[in-house]
């Protein structure tokens, strides 16, 4: 699935905040599925190498304490990571189901971005990239973990944010 | 007293809270007791572990009595990913069945990432596993399940309070387990990320038994089943009957009526020929019988005279007339003793105890010569031997017999009267009913008279009529027909008027008819019977 905004002449449009939960559920599963079909790759499908990722972990206590910038913040460099990571995952493989695979999951990472730019979540100018051993990364050295660590993002940072987004909450009300 | 007052309340306040606390927790001790009895049956692996809400986990294991240890023989270290192992602190509890349940609880944990948990005895590691909490949920059921009529047969609303769970509003599904009260047997239906069901297609005037329980969805959190909530029954709305199937109910039921009544119509007479059979009456025969003298027989005969010879059908029946011929005349002698009748004759007649005196006296030989005569050939014959041997005959017994009998004179006329005169006018006829004896053919026997040579007027003398028990003596021009009534018919034969001169005393039976029959001697309703 892909979310198009195409922006016209002169001022951009308004864009309609994107709520519907199901949205990202379709990404979700579409990761699983990806996740699944590439954990019995022999070989790691060919890939090699280390990848940084962000860290899943969701601590509700901590995680409520934190403000919306923040909590964008925090997304929007992981999707950034994943986007890097797999760029250079589409690159290392060889098999064209791998590489369909890889592809969508890269086709959906750019849609959650303008996903979260419909929610007024700006594009925060990102910070440096964070090094290894810093609290919010951490190293893969496989394709399978990769994908595992994405679909375990999304689950849980990205859609706590969607869910209790500003935009989303003042639609509900 | 102000003071008192206050303590007083500051007493009610901890009382109720006391109370508060111990109803809440008796209830949680009965939940916690109700998700280890589901987590048992629903997960193989050890420790077992669940979480209720969005900061909590809650693990255990299960051992048998006998090799338990205490609590403090147990660890129990769990790591989340990319961070330092942490130890949880356990608890024994007892259970049922002679086992024991050790327990650790989290309340601070991280979701989306995998935990390591690890459980020693005495530093022997018992139990490993690695699990995502998010992927865990024991939720508690849902409250407050309500039902309600949505105004529509068939159906119940059924509504719910959710888990109150942050977050996780959009991830639960539920399933509505609803049935006849009563009944085992059910449906299930599922729904997600709702507080509302209606159950459509119920049986209209029915109660049912509706039930939910609840689950994540599986996409972003995930779980086990919850437990069912306590049932709750409701009557669906009383069906009503459909117009349409009440107005075709009604065609059809005047058209299968409006059938009905034409096939019966149809065959009316046949019906009423089956329910109502018509007694066969002999009205018709009998005119004025029944209408005018009230079935009265006897008095219907003597009051139309006219009638019977004016109906010359009342002498027919189905068989063909008997012609009677009077063919000589035969002057009377000793009256025979009863017994040289017929045999036929003779049982009619009666057995009386004087003539079967009479009987003794009478020539051995010639009665067994009679009796061995078969009946339809006795007349012939038995003449014959009258003729022969004449055998003494007495006219007491004769007339002493009640039996009835008939005999014809003929008259001297003049032959050129027309015998159709003779036959309707000039005929007199006399019946004399038999007692105790039924013969309907003796009545259909009553034939034409005809007139042979020389005869001329006919007329029936009764038997009765000569009190002196003497046959008149007749004249030459006389002629007799012999009758044998076997009691199934008579068989009628001439007789030369020779032969009957021949006889001379012997036995001679005649028949004289009347056309009046004596009152007092005709029981109503007494058939006829010729003796010959």
């Amino acid at each position: 699935m892909c979310v198009c905004v195409c922006p016209r002449a002169g001022l951009p449009s308004p864009v309609r905040p994107i709520c519907d939960p199901r949205v990202l559920d379709r990404f979700i599963m579409e990761a699983r599925d990806t996740e699944t079909a590439l954990r019995g790759c022999k070989a790691g499908c060919g890939v090699t190498g280390t990848f940084v990722v962000p860290l899943t972990n969701v601590d509700f206590v901590v995680w409520e304490t934190k403000d919306t910038e923040e909590q964008a913040l925090e997304v929007q460099s992981g999707m950034s990571l994943f986007g890097q990571a797999l760029g250079a995952v589409r690159e290392s493989v060889s098999r064209v189901a791998v590489q369909i695979l890889i592809d969508n999951n890269k086709s959906n990472i750019h849609s959650l971005g303008q996903v979260l730019r419909s929610l007024h979540i700006q594009d925060l100018p990102l910070p440096p990239a964070p090094a290894v051993g810093d609290l919010v990364t951490r190293k893969v050295s496989s394709l399978s973990e990769l994908l595992h660590v994405h679909t375990n993002f999304l689950r849980g940072k990205v859609r706590l944010l969607l869910t209790n987004a500003p935009a989303c909450q003042q639609n509900s009300t | 007293k102000k003071m008192t007052n206050d303590n007083l309340n500051k007493l009610l306040v901890f009382c109720v809270l006391f109370c508060a606390q111990k109803t809440s927790i008796v209830h949680g001790a009965q939940a916690l007791e109700t998700k280890v009895a589901l987590l048992l049956h629903a997960e193989p692996e050890n420790p077992k572990c669940f979480a209720e809400g969005m900061s909590d986990l809650t693990c255990f294991w299960e051992e048998d009595e006998e090799r338990a240890g205490s609590a403090d023989q147990y660890s129990f270290i769990y790591t989340y990913q990319n961070e330092n192992s942490s130890e949880c602190s356990i608890t024994a509890l007892p259970a049922a069945g002679g086992k024991r349940l050790y327990f650790c609880r989290l309340s601070q944990t991280q979701l989306f990432v995998p935990l390591d948990i690890r459980v020693f005895r005495d530093d022997l590691l018992i139990h490993n596993r690695s699990l995502f909490i998010e992927a865990v949920f024991l939720l508690d059921p849902p409250a407050n399940l309500t039902l309600t009529s949505t105004g529509m047969q068939g159906q119940l609303k059924a509504s719910w309070l959710p888990p109150s769970l942050k977050y996780m509003g959009d991830s639960m599904m539920y399933e509505v387990s609803y049935a006849m009260a009563g009944s085992h047997i059910g449906k299930v239906e599922e729904v997600q990320a709702s507080s509302e069901l209606i159950l459509r297609g119920l049986q209209s005037g029915t109660k049912y038994k509706v039930r939910i329980r609840v689950k994540l969805d599986g996409i972003s959190y995930s779980g086990y089943w919850s437990a069912w909530t306590d049932p709750v029954l409701m009557e669906t709305m009383p069906g009503d009957l459909d117009p349409l199937i009440v107005s075709l109910s009604l065609i059809i039921s005047l058209v299968l009526t409006l059938l009905s009544l034409l096939v019966l119509m149809s065959h009316r007479r046949f019906l009423l020929k089956k329910i109502w059979p018509i007694i066969p009456t002999p009205e018709s025969k009998f005119q004025g019988l029944f209408k005018v003298y009230g079935g009265d027989f006897q008095e219907w005969l003597g009051h139309s005279t006219g009638g019977l010879w004016l109906r010359p059908t009342y002498f027919y029946s189905e068989e063909f007339p008997v012609p009677l011929e009077v063919l000589s005349e035969v002057s009377l002698g000793p009256a025979l003793p009863s017994s040289a009748l017929p045999p036929k004759a003779s049982e009619a007649l009666g057995e009386e105890e004087d003539e079967d005196k009479k009987l003794k006296r009478v020539d051995p030989a010639l009665m067994e010569g009679w009796r061995k005569t078969p009946q339809e050939h006795w007349t012939m014959d038995q003449l014959r031997a009258i003729h022969q041997h004449p055998a003494p005959w007495t006219q007491s017994s004769l007339l002493e017999s009640h039996d009835a009998y008939v005999t014809l004179n003929a008259q001297n006329h003049s032959v050129e009267e027309p015998l159709d005169d003779i036959l309707e006018e000039t005929l007199p006829l006399q019946v004399l009913f038999a007692s105790g004896r039924t013969s309907s053919e003796s009545r259909s026997d009553l034939g034409s008279v005809q007139q042979s040579s020389g005869s001329g007027r006919l007329s029936s003398q009764s038997s009765f009529e000569y009190p002196n028990h003497t046959w008149p003596s007749k004249g030459p021009g006389y002629t007799y027909m012999a009758v044998a009534d076997s009691g199934v018919s008579m068989d009628y034969s001439p007789m030369s008027s020779n032969k009957i001169d021949d006889i001379g005393k012997g036995v001679i039976y005649t028949n004289e008819y009347k056309n009046e029959i004596p009152a007092h001697r005709r029981p109503i309703g007494t058939p006829i019977h010729f003796a010959f």
